[in-house]
C-alpha cells in the first residue's frame, strides 16, 4: 500500500495479489500494449527493469547545497502542508452525489450504448453455477434480446471500493487469498438462504481451487469502464444447459440496485480496512446494480480459464485484463493473439471513456426542464427583437394606409382594424399559455404536447419578431475604419448626408422672407398645399389614435385625454398657417391671395372638406369669408367666362368648376345652413362690397353660392329667427343685390340653350324670387320671360325625360314666385 | 399624399419633395426608350416608379425610308391610368 492508494508493484509483481488494491488500479492497457510489444522483442518478460531505465540523475544531486532548500520549497517542518492539493478529499466529499448521478444515470439510460459482444461463449461452465444461483443476479436484465449494458461512469476513480462486498472483504481479509469462485460462492449463499457464510462454509461447499490471479474484487464492484456486467454468452451457456428463465432471472428486470441487506451492516468493518481515506459509502440504494453480477462472472472466467483457450479473451470486457497481467497466461497466448487483444482492449478503454466523458452530464435535466430552458431562451430572443406589437399599429398603418383606412370604411374583415396580426398572435400564444397552466391534472398528460407546441409557437414568434425587426442600418465591422450600410425598397441607403437646413437657424432666416415674397409662385402654392396634407394627415393620425372618452376615476386616462387635446389643438394651429387663411389681404395686387391660390389647384379644392372637419366654426366663417370677399378672384370664377366664340369654358375650367361644386360648396353650405343671419347679412355684404356682382352672376359658382346666401335668409325668416332689425338689413342688402343683378338677369344663362345644365340658375333665380318683394318679382319675370318661353319650347322638341327635367327646372322658379310652367301652356 | 412621414410640413429636404409638389398635377415624363408621357401624377415612390392618369403617351421612332434619309415618325397612345417604372424613368417635369 502506498500513499494514496497506489499501487506500487510492478505488473509482473502484480498477479499473485489477492483483493487488496488501492484506487487507482484501473488496468492501464496501453502499458500493456507497450509490453507485449516489448515482449515481442525480448523472450524474457522482464522488460522494464529500472537499472535498464534510471539515468543515474539522482546520484548527481550535492547534498551540500540543500541548505536553501527550506528558502526555496518553505519551511516543510514548520508550516502544514495545506489542503491545497487534497484532491482525493475534495472528490471524497462528492462521491455521495457522484453516486447518485450514476444511479440516476442508470435509471434514466436503461439502453445506453456499450461495446457489443461478438464471441459465442462455449459451453465448459461449473454446474454448481445453476444450483448457487444468486435470487437476483443483476443478469436480469440479458432476459431483453435487445438489452445492452448500462454504461458506468468510470468510478473508479473515485475509489468506490466503499462498494465493495464487505462480507467478502472481511472474508478475504481473513484469509489472504481466497478465489472467485469462494467469493461468489459466499455471496450466492448469503442471496439464496441466510446462511452463515464463513470461510470454512464456502469451503465446504466448493472444490478449493488454488487461488487465482485474476481476483480483482475492487475493480469487479466498482466497474471502471463500464463493462460491468455479464456477457451474454453466460446467459446462452446457461440457456444451453436447460435452465429455466427464470431461475436465471427470477425476477424480473428490477433497476433498483438495492444491495442485499446481508452486506449493509459490515460497512464499518470496511471503512476500517481502507485506512487511505476513502470517501463515505453512499446510501445503499445507490450502489450500481451491477454488484451482485460480479461474482458470477468472475466465477464464469475462472472456469474457462484452464480450459478455454487464450482466443477467447478477445471478448470485451475489461474485467478480464488481468489475466494478461499473468505471465503464465501470457504465454499460452501467442504473441499474434497477445498484441491483437492488448490493442483491442487499448481501443476500448479508449472508447469508454470518451463515453464517460459525454455522458457526464446525462439525466441531470428531464426533457421537461430542457423545454422550459429553450423556451426562456426563445422569449429573450423575441424580447431582444424588439418590441414588435407595440409599433405594430403604425407600422400597418404606415405600410398599407390606404387599406387600412378602405377597411375601416368599409366595415373591416377584422375586428380590428387596429389590431394587427402581429398582436393577434400575441393573443392566440396567450390564450394558450393560460389554458396550459388551467389544466391542473391534466397538465402532466399533455404537458409533452403543450410543450412541443408552444416551442413552435415560439419559435414561429421568433422568426416572425426577426422578419418585423428593421435590420440595422449600418455594419461596422470590428477593427475596420468605415461602416457599410444597407439600404432596402422603404428606406434606401443614403449616399449623401446633408443636414436639414431647417435645423440651423440661417437656413429659418433666409427661408421666412423668401415665403413672403413669393407666396403666389407656382412652387411655393404647391409647397403650401403639401403643407395642409400633411398637417391634415397627422390630424387624421391624431383621429385615429383618440383615446376612449375619459373616465372622470382614471387620473391617467384623463391625463391622455388631455394631451391628445393638447396636441389636436397645436396640429389644428400649424393647419391654419399653413392655409395661409389670415394672410392680409393686399387690395388690387396682381397676385391672388394664397389662400386663393390655394383653392386654385385641383388637390387644394379636394382638402376642403378634410380641412372643414378639423377646424372651428370661426375658422370655417373665416374660410368662407375669404372665398366670398375674393369671389371674383376664384379661378373657378374668374375662368369661367367663356370665350367669345366658344359655347362653354374649356374642358379643365369645367372640370375645376365641378370639382369646386362637388368639393367646396358642399362645406361652405354645410356651414352656411348653421351660420347666424347677421353672418349671412355680412357674407351678402361683402358680395356687394368687394366684388363685380354682375361679373360673379355670370358663373356657376358665384350663382352657386349667392343661391347659398339668399336661401338660408329665406330659411331663417320662413323659421321666424330674424329679429326685426335683421331682416331689414337684409332687406337693404338684398335690394341693392337685385338692382345690381337685373340687368344682367337675362345674361346669367349659359350662353346657349342646348347646353342643358342651367339648373343652377333656374335655382338662384327661385331663390331670388322668393326673397323678392311682388314688385320685384314682377320686374323678376319681365327680366327672364324670354329665357323661360324659350326652354319651354325647347324642351318640347326633346324627349319626354330631358323635357321633363328642363320643364322641372323652370318650374323650381316659377313655382317660387307663385307660377306654374302649365300656366304657360 | 400618401407619405405622411415627411414631419416637416412645407420644406424641401430632397429631391423628390419636389415631385411630391406635382402630386395630382399634370406631369411631363420622359423615358427611356424614346418615350414622353404627359398625365396626372397620382403616386410615387422613391425608385420613381410612378402612377399616372389621364396619360397621352408620345413614342418617337426613327424611320429609314429608300433614300436613306432618316424621318422621326410619333406614336401617339392614350391611356386611362398607368404604371410607369421607376427605372425608364429620365426626367419628371411639371406641367405648367
Amino acid at each position: 500500500m502506498s500513499f494514496f492508494g497506489f499501487d506500487t508493484t510492478l505488473p509482473r509483481d502484480r498477479a499473485p495479489q489477492g483483493g487488496q488494491r488501492g484506487i487507482f488500479d484501473t488496468p492501464d492497457p496501453f502499458a500493456e500494449v507497450i509490453r507485449s510489444k516489448a515482449e515481442a522483442h525480448h523472450d524474457d518478460d522482464d522488460v522494464l527493469d529500472f537499472e535498464d531505465t534510471y539515468d543515474g540523475l539522482g546520484n548527481q544531486l550535492t547534498d551540500e547545497q540543500d541548505a536553501f532548500n527550506d528558502d526555496t520549497f518553505g519551511d516543510v517542518e514548520t508550516a502544514p502542508v495545506g489542503k491545497d492539493f487534497d484532491f482525493f478529499g475534495k472528490t471524497a466529499q462528492v462521491s455521495e452525489v457522484i453516486g447518485e448521478e450514476q444511479v440516476r444515470y442508470n435509471l434514466n439510460n436503461p439502453q445506453a450504448p456499450v461495446a457489443p459482444v461478438t464471441e459465442t461463449e462455449t459451453t465448459t461452465v461449473a454446474s454448481n453455477t445453476v444450483l448457487q444461483q444468486p435470487r437476483r443476479t443483476g443478469y436480469e436484465k440479458y432476459h431483453d434480446p435487445g438489452y445492452i449494458p448500462d454504461l458506468q461512469a468510470k468510478s473508479s476513480v473515485w475509489n468506490m471500493s466503499s462498494k465493495v462486498d464487505p462480507a467478502f472483504q472481511a472474508m478475504s481479509q481473513a484469509r489472504k487469498m481466497m478465489s472467485l469462485e469462494e467469493v461468489e460462492a459466499q455471496l450466492r449463499g448469503q442471496g439464496i438462504a441466510p446462511m452463515p457464510s464463513g470461510p470454512q462454509m464456502l469451503l465446504a461447499q466448493q472444490a478449493p481451487e488454488p487461488p487465482h490471479p485474476f481476483q480483482r474484487p475492487q475493480q469487479l464492484h466498482t466497474l471502471p469502464d463500464g463493462f460491468g456486467q455479464l456477457p451474454p454468452e453466460y446467459l446462452q451457456a446457461q440457456f444451453a444447459r436447460g435452465v429455466p428463465p427464470h431461475l436465471l432471472h427470477p425476477q424480473t428486470m428490477a433497476p433498483e440496485p438495492f444491495l442485499p441487506p446481508a452486506h449493509t451492516p459490515s460497512i464499518p468493518l470496511h471503512l476500517l480496512q481502507n485506512p487511505n481515506g476513502p470517501p463515505p459509502p453512499p446510501p445503499p440504494h445507490m450502489g450500481p446494480p451491477q454488484h451482485q453480477a460480479v461474482p458470477p462472472r468472475g466465477q464464469h472466467q475462472q472456469q474457462q480459464h484452464p480450459q478455454q483457450p487464450p482466443q477467447q479473451h478477445n471478448r470485451g470486457s475489461s474485467a478480464q485484463l488481468p489475466l494478461i497481467t499473468n505471465p503464465q497466461q501470457l504465454m499460452n497466448l501467442t504473441e499474434e493473439q497477445r498484441v491483437v487483444y492488448l490493442m483491442e482492449d487499448a481501443k476500448r478503454a479508449k472508447r469508454n471513456h470518451k463515453i464517460f466523458l459525454l455522458s457526464r452530464g446525462n439525466g441531470l435535466m428531464t426533457p421537461q426542464d430542457k423545454n422550459f430552458i429553450t423556451r426562456i431562451q426563445l422569449q429573450q430572443l423575441v424580447a431582444a427583437a424588439g418590441n414588435v406589437a407595440d409599433n405594430d399599429s403604425e407600422t400597418v398603418l404606415a405600410e398599407d394606409f390606404y387599406y387600412q383606412v378602405y377597411s375601416q370604411i368599409r366595415g373591416a374583415p377584422r375586428q380590428h382594424p387596429h389590431q394587427p396580426l402581429g398582436h393577434f398572435a400575441q393573443t392566440y400564444l396567450l390564450q394558450t399559455g393560460n389554458r396550459v397552466g388551467g389544466h391542473g391534472s391534466r397538465k402532466n398528460a399533455q404537458s409533452g404536447d403543450n410543450h412541443m407546441q408552444r416551442m413552435q409557437q415560439q419559435v414561429q414568434r421568433a422568426v416572425e419578431a426577426a422578419k418585423a425587426k428593421p435590420k440595422n442600418k449600418q455594419l461596422i465591422i470590428e477593427g475596420s475604419l468605415g461602416k457599410i450600410s444597407f439600404g432596402n425598397a422603404k428606406a434606401p441607403k443614403p449616399s449623401l448626408n446633408i443636414k436639414r437646413p431647417e435645423s440651423s437657424e440661417g437656413g429659418k432666416a433666409t427661408k421666412k422672407p423668401q415665403t413672403d415674397l413669393s407666396l403666389s409662385d407656382r412652387k411655393s402654392i404647391l409647397t403650401n398645399i403639401e403643407g395642409v396634407y400633411n398637417t391634415l394627415m397627422e390630424l387624421e393620425d391624431m383621429e385615429r389614435t383618440m383615446p376612449p372618452p375619459p373616465d372622470e376615476n382614471d387620473p391617467e386616462a384623463i391625463q391622455n385625454h388631455m394631451e391628445w387635446r393638447q396636441n389636436v389643438r397645436s396640429l389644428n394651429q400649424k393647419l391654419w398657417l399653413a392655409l395661409k387663411v389670415m394672410e392680409p389681404i393686399v387690395p388690387n395686387s396682381n397676385t391672388p391671395h394664397p389662400f386663393i391660390a390655394f383653392l386654385s389647384y385641383p388637390k387644394g379644392k379636394k382638402a376642403i372638406p378634410r380641412i372643414f372637419r378639423h377646424i372651428d366654426q370661426e375658422q370655417r366663417v373665416t374660410i368662407l369669408t375669404m372665398i366670398v370677399v375674393h369671389l371674383d378672384t376664384l379661378d373657378v370664377v374668374r375662368r369661367a367666362h367663356s370665350v367669345p366664340g366658344e359655347t362653354q369654358p374649356s374642358l379643365a375650367v369645367r372640370e375645376a368648376i365641378d370639382l369646386f361644386s362637388q368639393a367646396v360648396l358642399p362645406s361652405l353650405l354645410g356651414y352656411v345652413s348653421e351660420a347666424p343671419f347677421n353672418i349671412i347679412i355680412g357674407l351678402l355684404g361683402l358680395v356687394i362690397a368687394q366684388t363685380h356682382v354682375p361679373f360673379v352672376a355670370k358663373t356657376r359658382i358665384g350663382l352657386g353660392i349667392l343661391t347659398m346666401l339668399l336661401s338660408r335668409a329665406e330659411i331663417v325668416k320662413e323659421a321666424g329667427q330674424a329679429s326685426e332689425r335683421d331682416w331689414q338689413q337684409w332687406v337693404e342688402k338684398f335690394n341693392v343685390l337685385f338692382d345690381t343683378l337685373e340687368p344682367t338677369f337675362g345674361d346669367i344663362f349659359p350662353n346657349s340653350i342646348n347646353t342643358g345644365d342651367d339648373m343652377y340658375v333656374w335655382q338662384f333665380l327661385a331663390a331670388t324670387g322668393i326673397g323678392a318683394s311682388p314688385e320685384q318679382q314682377q320686374r323678376l319675370v319681365i327680366a327672364v320671360k324670354d329665357r323661360v318661353m324659350e326652354t319651354v319650347s325647347h324642351s318640347k322638341t326633346l324627349p319626354a325625360d330631358m323635357a321633363s327635367q328642363r320643364l322641372g327646372n323652370v318650374n323650381l322658379f316659377m313655382r317660387a314666385i307663385g307660377l306654374d310652367v302649365e300656366l304657360l301652356g | 399624399m400618401a407619405d405622411s412621414d415627411d414631419a416637416g410640413t412645407s420644406s424641401v429636404s430632397e429631391p423628390l419633395d419636389l415631385v411630391r409638389l406635382s402630386l395630382d398635377e399634370v406631369v411631363f415624363v420622359k423615358l427611356r426608350g424614346d418615350r414622353e408621357l404627359k398625365g396626372r401624377l397620382h403616386a410615387y415612390d422613391s425608385h420613381c416608379n410612378l402612377v399616372l392618369g389621364d396619360v397621352e403617351e408620345t413614342i418617337y421612332v426613327v424611320e429609314e425610308d429608300e433614300n436613306e434619309q432618316e424621318t422621326v415618325r410619333t406614336i401617339k397612345k392614350q391611356e386611362e391610368m398607368l404604371f410607369v417604372r421607376g427605372d425608364s424613368v429620365v426626367l419628371i417635369s411639371p406641367q405648367a
